[in-house]
C-alpha cells in the first residue's frame, strides 16, 4: 500500500515537473521578446541617463533638468495641461455615460452609435482638421467673424480641447460599461422605496462605478503625459510638454542623456499613478477570492 | 564605457541594416530581372536622406541610369529626414573601423560629413575630372570646402516668400525687414527654428550679421558670447511677429499661414516655396526674393565611399558622372525646383531666368555645432521670454 502511495506520488510529482517545464516553455517566447525588445532598451535608456558626455557616471543629468528654469517650467506646465485635461476629460464623459446608460431617448441611441468615431480617426488627421477649423481665419472664424475668434491656436486651450476630444470615446466607453453592469434591480428598488435621483446617484451609482473612474483616470494620465503630436503642432514654443521638450533635447540638441533623464522622470510619474491602479486592482481582486 | 557606446552603433547599424535589407529585398526583384540580362553587372548602392522630393527625384534618375549603363545596378536607399539620417555615417564611420565594407558606395550627405571624414581617417574617394569629367562643370564655389571628396550635384537656399498683393516695399536688407516687421506686426512669421532649416537659417542669419563676415565660418565656442546682440535683436522682435511671438513648427507651418493669408511674410526654402507656387499650394501673388545679407542655403553632396573594391569605384564614379549631366541637372530644376549644380550658364534662358528672383546666392553656415547651440540659446532666450 505504501508503494502505491509512493508510485502515485511520483507520478503526481512528475506530471507536476512537466507541467511546470511545459508552463515555463510557453512564456519563454514571449518574455525573451519582452526581453529583448522592452527591458534591454529601457535599461540602456536608464543607464544612459546616469552617464554624462565622457560616459563616467554622474548625475549630471538630473541636476540639469531639475534646476534648469525651462525644463521646471515644462514640468509644470505638463502637469498642469494633463491633470485639467484629465478631469475635463472625466467629468464629461461621466456626464455623457450617465445620460446614455440611463436615458431612452432616440437621441441618446444616435449619440450611442456615434460617439466613439474619434477613436478611428488617425491622430495626425485629425489635429490637422483641428487646426483648420479653428485657426485665426479658419472655418469657425469665417462663420462667427474673424474679430470674434478667441485665439485657440497655437495656446493651452487648443491643446486641452483637442486632448479632450480625442479621450472623450475611450473614457466613456469604459464608463459606460461600469455603469451598465450596476444590476437594473438595484436601482428599481430603491427608486420604489423612493429615493430621489441626486440620492440614487450619491449612493447607488457613485460607490458603484468610481473604481472604474480610477481605472480611466490612470489610462489617461499616461497618455496624456507622454503625448506628443497635438502638443508639438498646436502648443506655444515655450514652455513645452516634455515629449516635445525630450523629442527637441534627443534630435535636435543631440543631448541622449538628458532626455533620457527626461524620460526617466516621466516613467517615474508613470509609475505612481500605475501604483495607484494596480493597488486598487488587488483590492478589488482580493475582494473577489473571499 | 566608451565601448558601450560603439556597441550601440553596431547595434543600431545592424537593425538599419537588416530594416534596409528588408527593403531592398523589397525592390530588388524588380531591377534583378531588368538587368539579368548582362552576366557582368556591378551593383552599387546609393544612400540618400531628406524630403520627399529628394525621394522622388532619385526615383526618377535610378531607372534613367540603369537604362543608359546596363552593366550597373543602383541599389536606393531612402532614409526620411529626421529619421536618424546619422545612422548612415555612423555606419560608414564603423565599417571603416572595423575595416569592413560598409556597402554603401554613395553616400547623399552635409559638408559636415567630409569634416567628419577627415577626423576619422578618410571615408570617402578623392575625386577628379580624369574620371568624372562633368565635374568641371560644377560651380566653382560649391565646391569650395569639399576637398575634392563630394559632388554638389544641386543646392537650394532660405529666401523671403511674401504675398505680392499685400507686401508693396519689398525689403531689399535684413535691415529693412527688421523695419518692415515693426511696421506690419503680427504680419511677419518664422518657423521655430529647432523643427526646421528655414526658421533656423532666419536664426542664424539674424544673429550673424551682427558679426563679422568670417564668424560663419568660426567652430570655436568662444563666439558664444558674441550671440548675445542678435539673440536681444530677436527678443524685441517677438512682439511684432505672428501672435506676438508664435513660432509655428516645421518649414510647412509658416507657409500655411502664407498660404491662408494669417501672414504676409515667412522665410521659406526656395526649392520648397517654388515647388508649392507650382503646384497651386502657395496662391500665384507668392513670390520670392533674397535679400542681402542673404540667408543661409548650400548644395547637397555625393561622397563616394572608400570600400576599397575597384570596381564598384568604377561604377559610383560613372553614377556620379551622369547626375552632373545636362539631362540630371535639368531634373533638379524641373523636380525638384533646386538650384543646378552645374554652372549657370549651361543652362537654357528659359531656365535661368526661372532662378532670378532667387539668384542673390546664399551664405554657407560652417560652425558645425555651433548651430545646435544656437537653437537651444534659443529656446532658452527668445521662446521663453
Amino acid at each position: 500500500m505504501s508503494r502505491e502511495v509512493a508510485l502515485r506520488e511520483s507520478y503526481v510529482m512528475k506530471k507536476k515537473t512537466k507541467l511546470a517545464v511545459l508552463g515555463i516553455g510557453l512564456v519563454m517566447p514571449s518574455f525573451l521578446t519582452l526581453l529583448i525588445l522592452v527591458i534591454y532598451p529601457v535599461a540602456l535608456a536608464i543607464m544612459e541617463s546616469f552617464q554624462n558626455e565622457e560616459d563616467a557616471f554622474s548625475l549630471e543629468n538630473y541636476q540639469y533638468i531639475f534646476t534648469e528654469p525651462l525644463i521646471l517650467q515644462s514640468i509644470q506646465h505638463t502637469l498642469v495641461i494633463t491633470f485639467i485635461s484629465c478631469f475635463l476629460t472625466l467629468g464629461l464623459s461621466y456626464i455623457l455615460a450617465i445620460y446614455l446608460n440611463f436615458s431612452n431617448s432616440i437621441f441618446s441611441k444616435i449619440i450611442n452609435k456615434l460617439y466613439f468615431i474619434p477613436l478611428f480617426i488617425p491622430g495626425v488627421i485629425a489635429i490637422y482638421g483641428f487646426l483648420n477649423f479653428y485657426r485665426d481665419n479658419g472655418w469657425v472664424a469665417r462663420i462667427i467673424g474673424e474679430g470674434n475668434m478667441p485665439s485657440i491656436i497655437y495656446d493651452m486651450k487648443g491643446l486641452l480641447m483637442i486632448n479632450v476630444w480625442f479621450n472623450i470615446p475611450f473614457t466613456t466607453m469604459l464608463l459606460l460599461s461600469a455603469l451598465q453592469a450596476i444590476p437594473r434591480s438595484v436601482i428599481e428598488s430603491a427608486k420604489d422605496t423612493g429615493a430621489s435621483k441626486l440620492r440614487l446617484f450619491i449612493h447607488f451609482i457613485f460607490p458603484l462605478s468610481y473604481k472604474t473612474m480610477l481605472v480611466a483616470l490612470t489610462f489617461l494620465f499616461m497618455g496624456l503625459i507622454g503625448s506628443f503630436t497635438a502638443p508639438f503642432l498646436i502648443d506655444r514654443n515655450a514652455p513645452q510638454m516634455l515629449g516635445v521638450s525630450m523629442q527637441q533635447h534627443f534630435s535636435v540638441y543631440n543631448e541622449i542623456g538628458q532626455s533620457s533623464a527626461l524620460a526617466v522622470f516621466m516613467f517615474v510619474l508613470c509609475s505612481i499613478v500605475g501604483y495607484v491602479y494596480i493597488q486598487n486592482n488587488m483590492k478589488k481582486s482580493k475582494k473577489d477570492l473571499f | 564605457m566608451r565601448k558601450s557606446k560603439s556597441l550601440k552603433r553596431m547595434l543600431t547599424g545592424t537593425i538599419l541594416a537588416v530594416s534596409t535589407f528588408s527593403l531592398v529585398a523589397c525592390n530588388s526583384s524588380e531591377t534583378n530581372s531588368a538587368a539579368s540580362g548582362g552576366d557582368d553587372v556591378t551593383k552599387i548602392s546609393l544612400y540618400s536622406s531628406g524630403s520627399q522630393n529628394v525621394e522622388t527625384f532619385w526615383e526618377t534618375v535610378i531607372p534613367k541610369f540603369e537604362e543608359a549603363h546596363k552593366d550597373i545596378d543602383v541599389d536606393f536607399v531612402f532614409v526620411p529626414s529626421g529619421t536618424g539620417g546619422q545612422a548612415t555615417i555612423d555606419r560608414i564611420v564603423a565599417a571603416k573601423k572595423a575595416n569592413k565594407d560598409s556597402e554603401i558606395d554613395v553616400y547623399e550627405g552635409a559638408l559636415a560629413d567630409i569634416i567628419r571624414s577627415e577626423d576619422e581617417g578618410g571615408l570617402f574617394y578623392e575625386l577628379s575630372t580624369d574620371s568624372i569629367e562633368n565635374l568641371e562643370n560644377v560651380q566653382e564655389e560649391n565646391l569650395e570646402g569639399t576637398q575634392n571628396l563630394a559632388v554638389p550635384y544641386r543646392a537650394s537656399s532660405v529666401v523671403l516668400a511674401y504675398n505680392s498683393d499685400k507686401v508693396k516695399d519689398v525689403p531689399n536688407t535684413a535691415e529693412e525687414l527688421n523695419t518692415w516687421i515693426e511696421k506690419n506686426p503680427g504680419r511677419f512669421a518664422y518657423n521655430d527654428p529647432n523643427t526646421g532649416g528655414a526658421g533656423s537659417s532666419f536664426v542664424l542669419s539674424t544673429v550673424y550679421n551682427e558679426l563679422d563676415d568670417n564668424a560663419m565660418n568660426v567652430q570655436d565656442e568662444s563666439i558664444i558670447k558674441e550671440w548675445d546682440k542678435g539673440i536681444q535683436i530677436l527678443k524685441d522682435m517677438a512682439p511684432n511677429l505672428y501672435k506676438e511671438g508664435v513660432y509655428p513648427k516645421k518649414n510647412q507651418g509658416t507657409l500655411d499661414l502664407l498660404a491662408n493669408g494669417e501672414v504676409d511674410m515667412v522665410p521659406a526654402w526656395s526649392d520648397m516655396a517654388l515647388e508649392q507656387i507650382n503646384s497651386k499650394l502657395l496662391p500665384d501673388t507668392t513670390e520670392l526674393k533674397q535679400i542681402d545679407p542673404a540667408f543661409t542655403g548650400g548644395p547637397a553632396y555625393l561622397m563616394a565611399v572608400d570600400n576599397g573594391d575597384e570596381k564598384r569605384r568604377e561604377a559610383t564614379e560613372t553614377f556620379l558622372d551622369y547626375v552632373l549631366t545636362q539631362d540630371v541637372q535639368k531634373l533638379v530644376i524641373d523636380t525638384m525646383y533646386g538650384y543646378p549644380g552645374i554652372k549657370w550658364d549651361l543652362l537654357s534662358a528659359e531656365d535661368q531666368k526661372k532662378f532670378e528672383a532667387v539668384s542673390g546666392g546664399y551664405r554657407t553656415f560652417n560652425g558645425g555645432d555651433l548651430s545646435s547651440e544656437l537653437m537651444k540659446v534659443w529656446q532658452k532666450e527668445v521662446a521663453s521670454q
